[in-house]
C-alpha cells in the first residue's frame, strides 16, 4: 500500500511547506534589500526549498510498511477535549477564573468516566480556588476569580 | 575553577535555593513518574514558575526538575513496565523481570544509587569540561555559530535511528520556519504574521512546548484505547503492593562499581554531543555491559539483571549532565530538554554561551553546583520515601488527565493573559497529535524552533561580515570543519545500510565464487 504514516505525514508537511513558500512570496522587501545576499525573505526561502525536498524525498523513497491505525481509539472524547479547551478559552474572562476552571476539571472528569457529583466537585472547585490563591496571593499574579454578574 | 565553585555553593545552598532543589526533585519525580510524561513536560509545566523567580533559582529549579523527572520515569519503568521516556526504556529491560520476581524494592534502590552516581560523575566531568571548552569558544566567530548550529540539528536527526532520519530533518525545518513567524529581528518586517496583531511577537516558545509536549501527551493518553488503560491499572497496583527488600548486598555493591564508572563516562560523552542524549547512552551503556558481562552473566540480561539495570540508569543521568556542556558553553542544546532550558535562559535575557562563564559565573557554577546537590537531594529523598511515590501511579487517569490540561492551559496563559494563546495552543496540539500518530519526532521541532532565531542572525552577521559573500562557508578552516562534519554525521548513517548490504552481497558472491 501507498499510503504509509510517513508518506501520509510527508504528504500533509508538503501542503504546510508550499504555503509557506508563497507566503514567503510576500514578505515585503525595501528596493534596496532585493540585491543583496541576505534580507527577510532568505532564511523562508531556503526553509522552503528543504522542506519541500525532504517531504518529496519521503513521499517517492522507499517506505516502512507501517500504517495508521483509526480503530479502537477514543476519537470522540479526544474531540470533546478540544471542544472544552477552546470554550474555556472563551470563558475565561467572562466567567472568571473560578468558575472557568471549575468547569473544565469538572466536564473533563466526567467526560473519562466519573460520575459522582460530589466527587466531580471535590476535585475540580478547590483546585481552581487554590491555583487562584496561590497565583492571586502567594506570587501576586491577579486575575479575575468571579463571573462578570459578581464583580464589583 | 575554586573560586567559580564557591560562587555556586553560595548561590545553590542558598535556603531558597535549596527549596526549589527539594521541590523541583519531588514534582520531577511525580512527573516523570506518569507514563507518557517525560522531562520536556515536566520542565515546560515548571517554566511559568520559574519565570517569576531570579535567573539563578529558575534553573536550579528546571534542573532539579529534569533529575527528578528521569528518577521517576525509571521508577514506572520498574514496577509497571512503562518508560515515562525514551531514555528509561532501557531500564525497564531488566526492572521490571526483577519486580515481577518480586525484588521491586531492591531494583528502584540500585536505579536511585546508580542514578545517584552517574549524576555526580557527570556533574564533576562537566565541572572539568565546561569551562576549558568555554575558553576555547570564546574565538569563535558568528560563521563557526552558524556552523555549529547546523551540526547540532544535523546531529540531531542523525541519532533518531534508522529509517527516521527523513522524519527528524523534516521535523527540524519545521521547527526552523515556525521560528520564522513574526517581525524580522534585524529589519522590523512582518513575516507570516497573516495580518494578526497576536503574532507580531512571534510564536511563544513556552506556547509551542506546552501543546506539542504536556498537552499533546495528555492528548495521545485520552486516544489510547481504555482496555489497555485497565491493563496498565491492574499491573500498577500488582507492583506497588509488594516492594520487597531495598537493600543491595556487598556482592552486588562489588559487582556494580565498575559499572557504574564505564556507564558515567560513556553516558557523559554521549550526552555531550548534539542530539545524542540519554536515550543513545542508556542503550549504548546497556549493549556494552552486555558484551563485558560474558556469555553466562551476559545471559542474564532481559531477565533480571543488576548490572543490566546499573548500566542505563547511570549512563542517562549521566548522559543528562554531559547534555549541559554545549548548551552552558556554546549555546546550543543537546538535547530537547536542554532547548526548552536555553528558551528559559533567553526568556531571563541570558545568552548562555562562552561569555555566560564571565558575565553571569553566579549562573554558570550554581548550575553545575545545584546538580551535585539535586543529586544527593534524589538520594535522601526518594530512597525512603518510594514506597509511598509508588502509591501515585494509583491515581486515577480520568482525574490526573484533565489535571495536566489545566496545568498546560494556564501555565501559558498566566503568561500572556492572551485567550488567544489558547486557542493557538489548542491548533498546535491537535497538529502535535497528528504527528505523533503518524510516529513523526517532535523534540527536532523544538530544537530548531529554539535555533532558528539564532541560526538567522548569525548567518546574516556572517554574510555582513564577509560582504554578501557565502565564501565563509569555505574559507574560514574551524567553519568548513564543522560543516564537514555536520555532512558526515548525516550521510554516514544514511550510507551504511547500504554499505553492510554491499559487503553482505560481495560476501555472499565470494563464498559462491
Amino acid at each position: 500500500m501507498f499510503f504509509t504514516k510517513r508518506r501520509i505525514g510527508a504528504m500533509l508537511l508538503l501542503a504546510f511547506c508550499i504555503a509557506y513558500a508563497m507566503l514567503a512570496q510576500r514578505i515585503p522587501l525595501l528596493p534596496f534589500q532585493a540585491d543583496s545576499a541576505f534580507h527577510a525573505r532568505t532564511m523562508p526561502e531556503i526553509l522552503s526549498i528543504l522542506g519541500i525536498g525532504l517531504c518529496l524525498a519521503m513521499i517517492v523513497l522507499p517506505s516502512p510498511a507501517e500504517y495508521v491505525e483509526l480503530k479502537g481509539k477514543s476519537w470522540f472524547t479526544a474531540l470533546a477535549f478540544l471542544v472544552l479547551m477552546s470554550i474555556y478559552g472563551l470563558t475565561i474572562r467572562p466567567f472568571g477564573f473560578v468558575l472557568a476552571s471549575t468547569m473544565l476539571l469538572g466536564v473533563g472528569y466526567w467526560l473519562l468516566g466519573e460520575r459522582k457529583i460530589w466527587l466531580l466537585a471535590v476535585t475540580s472547585i478547590p483546585v481552581a480556588v487554590a491555583f487562584w490563591a496561590l497565583m492571586s496571593i502567594g506570587l501576586g499574579v491577579f486575575i479575575e476569580p468571579m463571573p462578570w454578574f459578581l464583580r464589583g | 575553577m575554586l573560586e567559580g565553585i564557591m560562587i555556586g555553593l553560595t548561590t545553590a545552598l542558598n535556603p531558597m535555593n535549596l527549596v526549589f532543589v527539594v521541590c523541583g526533585c519531588l514534582v520531577g519525580t511525580f512527573i516523570g513518574m506518569l507514563p507518557g510524561l517525560g522531562p520536556m513536560s515536566a520542565i515546560a509545566l515548571m517554566i511559568p514558575i520559574a519565570a517569576s523567580l531570579d535567573p539563578s533559582a529558575g534553573i536550579i529549579l528546571m534542573a532539579a526538575v529534569y533529575y527528578g523527572a528521569i528518577f521517576g520515569g525509571s521508577t514506572s519503568s520498574i514496577l509497571i513496565n512503562a518508560p515515562g521516556v525514551a531514555s528509561t526504556v532501557a531500564t525497564s529491560f531488566d526492572g521490571y523481570p526483577m519486580a515481577k520476581q518480586g525484588k521491586a524494592g531492591k531494583a528502584l534502590a540500585i536505579a536511585a544509587y546508580s542514578s545517584f552516581s552517574g549524576g555526580v560523575i557527570g556533574a564533576i566531568l562537566l565541572l572539568i569540561a565546561a569551562p576549558s571548552l568555554a575558553r576555547v569558544s570564546l574565538s569563535f566567530h558568528s560563521t563557526d555559530y552558524f556552523a555549529l548550529m547546523v551540526l547540532g540539528l544535523t546531529a540531531v536527526a542523525a541519532f533518531s535511528g534508522q529509517g527516521n532520519v527523513l522524519k527528524a530533518m523534516m521535523m527540524t525545518v519545521l521547527g526552523l520556519m515556525l521560528s520564522t513567524v513574526g517581525t524580522d529581528q534585524t529589519q522590523g518586517i512582518q513575516r507570516f504574521t497573516l495580518g494578526m496583531i497576536d503574532l507580531l511577537d512571534g510564536i511563544s516558545f513556552l506556547l509551542l512546548v506546552m501543546a506539542t509536549f504536556a498537552l499533546s501527551e495528555a492528548l495521545m493518553a485520552i486516544l489510547r484505547p481504555k482496555a489497555m488503560t485497565d491493563e496498565e491499572r491492574r499491573k500498577e497496583q500488582e507492583a506497588h503492593s509488594n516492594l520487597g527488600s531495598m537493600k543491595v548486598s556487598k556482592e552486588e555493591v562489588k559487582e556494580l562499581v565498575p559499572v557504574v564508572g564505564r556507564s558515567s563516562i560513556l553516558g557523559f560523552l554521549v550526552g555531550v554531543l548534539p542530539g545524542a542524549g540519554a536515550t543513545i547512552g542508556s542503550f549504548l551503556a546497556y549493549g556494552t555491559e552486555q558484551r563485558l558481562a560474558g556469555p553466562t552473566k551476559g545471559k542474564l540480561f532481559g531477565k533480571g539483571s543488576i548490572r543490566g539495570l546499573s548500566a542505563p540508569e547511570t549512563a542517562n543521568n549521566a548522559a543528562a549532565t554531559g547534555s549541559f556542556v554545549p548548551l552552558l558553553t556554546l549555546g546550543i542544546p543537546g538535547s530537547g530538554t536542554t532547548a526548552i532550558m536555553l528558551g528559559a535562559l533567553i526568556g531571563y535575557g541570558i545568552q548562555p554561551g562562552p561569555r555566560l562563564y564571565i558575565d553571569q559565573p553566579d549562573v554558570f557554577w550554581s548550575v553545575i553546583v545545584s546538580m551535585w546537590i539535586g543529586n544527593i537531594i534524589l538520594l535522601i529523598l526518594n530512597l525512603p520515601l518510594i514506597p509511598y511515590i509508588a502509591k501515585i501511579l494509583a491515581i486515577p487517569a480520568r482525574f490526573l488527565l484533565p489535571l495536566i490540561l489545566f496545568f498546560s492551559l494556564i501555565g501559558v496563559y498566566f503568561v500572556s493573559f492572551n485567550t488567544f494563546d489558547i486557542q493557538l495552543m489548542i491548533i498546535f496540539a491537535v497538529a502535535a497529535v497528528t504527528l505523533r500518530l503518524l510516529d513523526f519526532p517532535l523534540a527536532p521541532m523544538i530544537l530548531g524552533f529554539i535555533l532558528g532565531g539564532m541560526m538567522e542572525e548569525n548567518l546574516r552577521r556572517a554574510l555582513l561580515i564577509n560582504n554578501d559573500s557565502w565564501s565563509f562557508l569555505w574559507e574560514r578552516g574551524l567553519t568548513l570543519t564543522i560543516l564537514t562534519i555536520a555532512v558526515l554525521t548525516l550521510v554516514v548513517p544514511m550510507l551504511m545500510p547500504l554499505y553492510q548490504k554491499w559487503r553482505k552481497n560481495a560476501d555472499r558472491a565470494g563464498e559462491g565464487g
